[in-house]
């Protein structure tokens, strides 16, 4: 017979364990570009489309895993694609809005794409969690911005029509301390960046010029607009950075492709 | 389904002319109501309404849409994080025993930053500087996103409807965004005050709500009172029984603003480490269709725009400490707005159906197998095989057609959002008109 006594918990509070802060990476971020991303299409058989990202990172490292199921659904009495993204509530908003503008909807009448987009890992900082609490918000940016890659790398891989391939980027107005003037960085890492005033986050159709989805919060200093405007030019180009990424896997792609055939 | 996506019945001949009228620039455009582009509609508003609540407001617009928010507030105690021992500056002692101690003195409010030791001097130095400057700065007055609960209920949908969670979500960035509001409710180093806001909407949504909810919530914070405090720094909080002696969460700053800000620096440091000036924010509508920037768009507006953009704005002397640039006149003109959001909503256009052009359609007697085009063709696109049978199919595809509707594809442009931001921030702008409005509604 199994020992059946009551083993009680702690009677008082307890704390849960600090750990030392583990030392910082070495690594000074001065960079002019973003994180360096790897992009794969097609990784999951059974769906039309797929794609997995994965970025660079001096901790963990941060993954998108997306699986792009099409398929037709009649009953829907809309001329027009639906994205129906199931992911937590406003992430999947918010991407349903930035792919929206890309498709090319009137083509497909009556059929819906379901886009699956799983986050395998954040960027948090596992080392020390107390730099987790109130920097959920921004660490959303950098997640949206890598859903709205590995989504759109995956549409295009079903080969559904797109009047672009849309790419994300994520610009931050960062200040490393209060003496220092903000700076403006690209792709930014929360962890390692103190104290966050700003960030923006933007969906870019690069060969059209255009913006489908944009997200920007925080609290600009000074003259208001000339910081936006700089802040929205820099995740333009964090958005160019991952859509080259995207051009070239696609390429190997429809390399690969042509070279079964 | 999102709520800005709910069906609207309009033809695409009608959306077509919808588009038209509104994309106009010689005469700027025509809306379907006669309002100008920047003009919002008529609303009535009032506040006390609920008397169980700290504050609550009622917004009814023109077009019928209506929204109640009511504001209550707890008292909470503030969790002791493991992680945040010592919150206060050096002066104070009296850190209960079973805090435990490190090194450091001191923590800095961001823990992610990893400060040498000689920086922590400095900030150690500021502090001084804040401390002999205002006697405000004697605790470092704190907030946490927590203290604020939202919740938004569109009848018709569902809490977890996506578009009722976007609504949420842009209600509380705004709120949240600077960071100044939850400080509003720190009371000491152990309390704070929770705030819940239940942000109803009665009527079905006509309209995105998203406008109205957001002045009503709004008008419902400048109304919200909270017990003036009677207890010192630390201690148990213990709050006067009278209502009539309860401080606003934004005090007042016409008349009495200088009794009102030294009566709250006085009961309540949270109070006092905040502007004056500062106001809750406001989120604001704006679409592009053409080249037109249009303000507070209703329904069939949002039908056929372009691209739209909810911005949120607050107002308030900037709580960084590097001083104004010179060259905006924030200190002449009264109001000192600041961006706090943009998000773009998913305009519910692109959901609409494409009109066919007479050229393709059968039934009009169009051209749908013999090469007669009737509009021009480029000779590129009717050499190539597929596009030689119906050149005008390919020219619908591609191309508007003048009077035909077609949904928008791709995005804005970059100098347009940028516009779009512009003009709410701008002074003497739509932002600064509704808050004219807004701040004669009279409190109780």
């Amino acid at each position: 017979m199994a020992d059946r006594r009551r083993i009680n918990g702690p009677v008082g509070a307890t704390t849960p364990p600090i750990f030392d802060k583990p030392a910082k990476p070495a690594v000074a971020k001065t960079r002019d570009s973003i994180r360096k991303i790897f992009l794969k299409t097609g990784i999951t058989p059974s769906a039309s489309g797929s794609a997995y990202l994965e970025l660079e990172n001096p901790n963990p490292k941060r993954t998108g895993n997306t699986s792009l199921k099409l398929m037709h659904r009649s009953q829907r009495g809309k001329d027009a694609v639906t994205c129906e993204t199931r992911a937590k509530g406003i992430l999947a908003y918010t991407l349903e809005t930035a792919l929206r503008g890309a498709i090319i909807a009137d083509r497909w009448p009556k059929s819906g794409v379901d886009i699956i987009v799983t986050v395998v890992e954040g960027d948090q900082d596992r080392d020390s969690p107390e730099s987790q609490k109130d920097d959920e918000g921004w660490d959303m940016m950098n997640v949206l911005s890598g859903c709205i890659t590995v989504a759109s790398a995956a549409i295009a891989d079903a080969g559904i029509d797109c009047v672009d391939t849309v790419a994300g980027g994520v610009a931050a107005l960062v200040c490393k301390d209060n003496k220092t003037a903000p700076t403006i960085v690209m792709d930014p890492v929360v962890a390692e960046h103190g104290n966050i005033l700003a960030a923006c986050c933007v969906a870019y159709l690069p060969t059209r010029d255009e913006i489908t989805n944009m997200w920007f919060k925080g609290q600009l200093p000074g003259a208001d607009m000339i910081v936006y405007d700089k802040l929205m030019e820099k995740s333009l180009v964090a958005c160019r950075c991952a859509n080259r990424v995207i051009i070239q896997e696609l390429n190997e792609t429809v390399k690969k492709g042509q070279g079964i055939s | 389904m999102s709520s800005t996506s709910q069906h609207l019945l309009l033809s695409p001949a009608e959306l077509a002319y919808l588009h038209g009228s509104l994309s106009l620039t010689t005469p700027g455009p025509i809306r379907p109501d006669g309002r100008a582009p920047a003009q919002f509609r008529p609303l009535t508003a009032e506040t006390g309404i609920l008397p169980g609540t700290n504050g609550s407001a009622r917004i009814c617009f023109a077009d019928g849409t209506e929204a109640v928010v009511g504001v209550k507030a707890e008292v909470e105690k503030t969790p002791v994080s493991p992680y945040e021992f010592v919150a206060s500056t050096e002066g104070r002692k009296d850190h209960s025993t079973s805090i435990p101690q490190k090194k450091k003195g001191r923590k800095s409010k961001k823990p992610t930053e990893d400060e040498e030791t000689t920086m922590d001097v400095d900030d150690e130095d500021d502090d001084e500087e804040e401390a002999g400057d205002g006697s405000a700065a004697v605790e470092k007055v704190r907030g946490s996103p927590d203290w604020v609960e939202l919740s938004v209920e569109i009848p018709g949908l569902r809490d977890d409807d996506s578009g009722t969670v976007f609504l949420t979500s842009m209600l509380t960035e705004a709120l949240l965004a600077d960071g100044e509001f939850v400080k509003k409710l720190w009371i000491n180093r152990r309390f704070h005050w929770k705030l819940y806001l239940d942000i109803i909407l009665i009527s079905p949504p006509l309209s995105y709500p998203l406008p109205l909810l957001s002045l009503t919530t709004h008008l419902a914070l400048l109304a919200t009172r909270l017990p003036r405090l009677k207890s010192e720094a630390d201690e148990d909080p213990m709050f006067d029984d009278d209502w009539a002696a309860a401080t606003f969460l934004y005090p007042r700053q016409d008349t009495s603003s200088g009794k009102a800000s030294n009566k709250s620096k006085q009961s309540s440091a949270a109070a006092a480490a905040a502007a004056p000036a500062s106001r809750p924010p406001i989120t604001l509508l704006v679409m592009a269709v053409g080249d037109n920037i249009i303000f507070d768009p209703s329904k069939e507006e949002l039908a056929v725009a372009d691209s739209a953009v909810a911005v949120s704005v607050a107002e308030g002397p900037s709580s960084e400490s590097e001083p104004e640039s010179d060259s905006i006149p924030a200190t002449t003109t009264k109001r000192n707005l600041h961006l706090l959001s943009v998000r773009t909503i998913d305009p519910p256009s692109r959901l609409t159906p494409p009109g066919v052009p007479n050229s393709v359609n059968a039934s009009a007697w169009g051209t749908m197998t013999a090469a007669t085009p009737t509009t021009t063709t480029t000779p590129a696109s009717a050499n190539e095989g597929g596009a030689a049978k119906h050149p005008d199919a390919r020219v619908t595809e591609t191309e508007d057609v003048v009077g035909v509707w077609k949904a928008p594809r791709g995005g804005a442009k970059f100098a347009m959002l940028g516009a779009m931001v512009a003009k709410v921030l701008e002074r003497g702008g739509v932002a600064e008109e509704v808050l004219d409005g807004l701040e004669g509604v009279d409190l109780g």
